[in-house]
């Protein structure tokens, strides 16, 4: 999408972007637009490193000299846990273990599948490339944003558009008072598709209802809400992808 | 057995690979470092020491925890920590209410400190020459367009919100932070090309010599 002409490309957004200060349709644009564009990936890397010399801006302020004692104490008492790696090898278990429970026995067939081919579906989401899976299954993967780094995901969709599961993974889990939803986008308006939460090991897994085929929406969205979800979206977002076009 | 004095002559990338290394004494390092300007921006967000305490523990906790996302090619470890400190600052700020009143208050003083402020001798150069930089760069711009940057940045408004508290229509509100931060792009692009020449030439000549 880099031969764009001038006007479809959001390099006007891009400063406010980086502010983090665009309003929810204008940032919704953005960040689809940032995942096929790299002309706009470049500019919006730009401004964001001018937004981030502003941290630096402030006079320096002292904590209380206790604080430093409060933090090894608590590094302490989590000594026993190995600090997490950088990349995390996926592996055929882990996946199917994850997968498992958000399909149920009656999708299981459709699992078996796309487990064939786990391995070359999740190079091409490392591509961030929509795969097809045997069965006609289609994998959307979902791009992280700066609020949650290491989350990711992907979105199946059945090739009626019927039918379709989210699978996260690096996505911490919430307090009680808060769980992820997942927004299907189309024509601008935002509709909930499902509310869930992540284990302990950071994976979560839902089927995804809409009241129309998958196929008619544009994109995705997950944020983080209060628990039992919002009639919108009010706040931050940890991924985001666009989904096929029928 | 490495001691403090070791690790302070660690630089901040090894810090966050022995951290990775569950080395308590590397973190220890990292926060003498930077705990003043994790914890001021957490405070500048947040109005609030009790709450921007918790704010600086959490970003270090995190480090400790996620020292393996950190992607030296993205940023420096600085910008890093500052990233992840306004964000979780701004997600606290967020949950509360009445946050308009108490920011359009909160942003005068901050304002006024930032532009204010006298070099630190605890603080490492760089963080000294980053906060000249972005002081000179600041400097430029006019008193209207910094408001907005500043509820944009240090608030974590948007841009509607912005309008709201400034009663200003949305247009002028996009156009002035626009413009900031349009400005403070050339700006800091200019100031770096000026240091990469007063760097240049030395090497050059060297190259020339052999």
């Amino acid at each position: 999408m880099s031969d764009l002409p001038h006007n479809a490309h959001v390099l006007d957004l891009l400063p406010a972007y980086a502010t983090g200060s665009l309003d929810a349709d204008e940032l919704q644009r953005v960040d689809e637009h940032l995942l096929n564009c790299w002309i706009c990936r470049e500019e919006s890397r730009a401004f964001q490193a001018v937004a981030d010399e502003l941290s630096f801006v402030l006079p320096a302020a002292e904590p209380s000299p206790e604080l430093r004692d409060r933090l090894m104490q608590r590094v302490g008492s989590t000594r026993s846990k190995v600090p997490e790696r950088a990349s995390r090898p996926v592996s055929a278990p882990s996946f199917w273990q994850r997968l498992l429970p958000v399909w149920g026995v009656a999708s299981l067939l459709l699992i078996v599948g796309l487990a064939a081919s786990t391995f070359v579906l999740w190079q091409r989401v490392d591509n961030l490339k929509v795969a097809t899976a045997p069965g006609g299954m289609r994998a959307v993967p979902l791009s992280a944003t700066d609020a949650a780094p290491r989350a990711t995901g992907f979105v199946l969709v059945s090739t009626d558009g019927e039918d379709g599961a989210l699978i996260v993974d690096g996505l911490p889990p919430l307090g009680e008072s808060e769980q992820y939803q997942l927004w299907l986008i189309r024509d601008g308006k935002r509709t909930s598709g499902a509310v869930f939460s992540t284990d302990e090991k950071h994976y979560g897994g839902t089927r995804i209802r809409a009241p129309r085929s998958l196929l008619e929406y544009s994109a995705v969205g997950i944020t983080v809400e209060p628990a039992g979800g919002s009639p919108q979206p009010t706040g931050q977002q940890v991924l985001a992808g666009l989904l096929p076009n029928p | 057995m490495k001691s403090s004095a070791d690790y302070a002559k660690i630089d901040d990338e090894s810090l966050i690979r022995l951290i990775l290394q569950s080395q308590e004494q590397a973190l220890a390092q990292l926060y003498d470092r930077y705990h003043r300007l994790i914890f001021s921006l957490a405070l500048a967000i947040v109005n609030d020491r009790a709450t921007a305490e918790e704010i600086t523990l959490d970003v270090f906790m995190r480090v400790w925890q996620k020292a393996g996302t950190y992607r030296r090619e993205q940023a420096k470890v600085s910008t890093w920590l500052t990233h992840i400190a306004r964000h979780h600052a701004i997600d606290v700020l967020r949950r509360r209410a009445a946050r308009v009143d108490q920011f359009a208050v909160h942003w005068e003083e901050a304002r006024h400190n930032s532009e204010s402020s006298a070099p630190n001798p605890q603080e490492s150069v760089e963080i000294s020459l980053r906060r000249e930089r972005i002081h000179a760069a600041l400097a430029q711009l006019p008193a209207e367009q910094k408001e907005a940057l500043y509820l944009a940045y240090f608030g974590g408004y948007s841009q509607s919100q912005i309008a709201e508290v400034l009663k200003q229509p949305l247009g002028t509100v996009k156009t002035r932070l626009r413009l900031a931060m349009q400005k403070l792009r050339e700006f800091l692009n200019e100031e770096q090309e000026l240091q990469d020449k007063s760097v240049m030439p030395h090497s050059a000549y060297n190259i020339k010599e052999e």
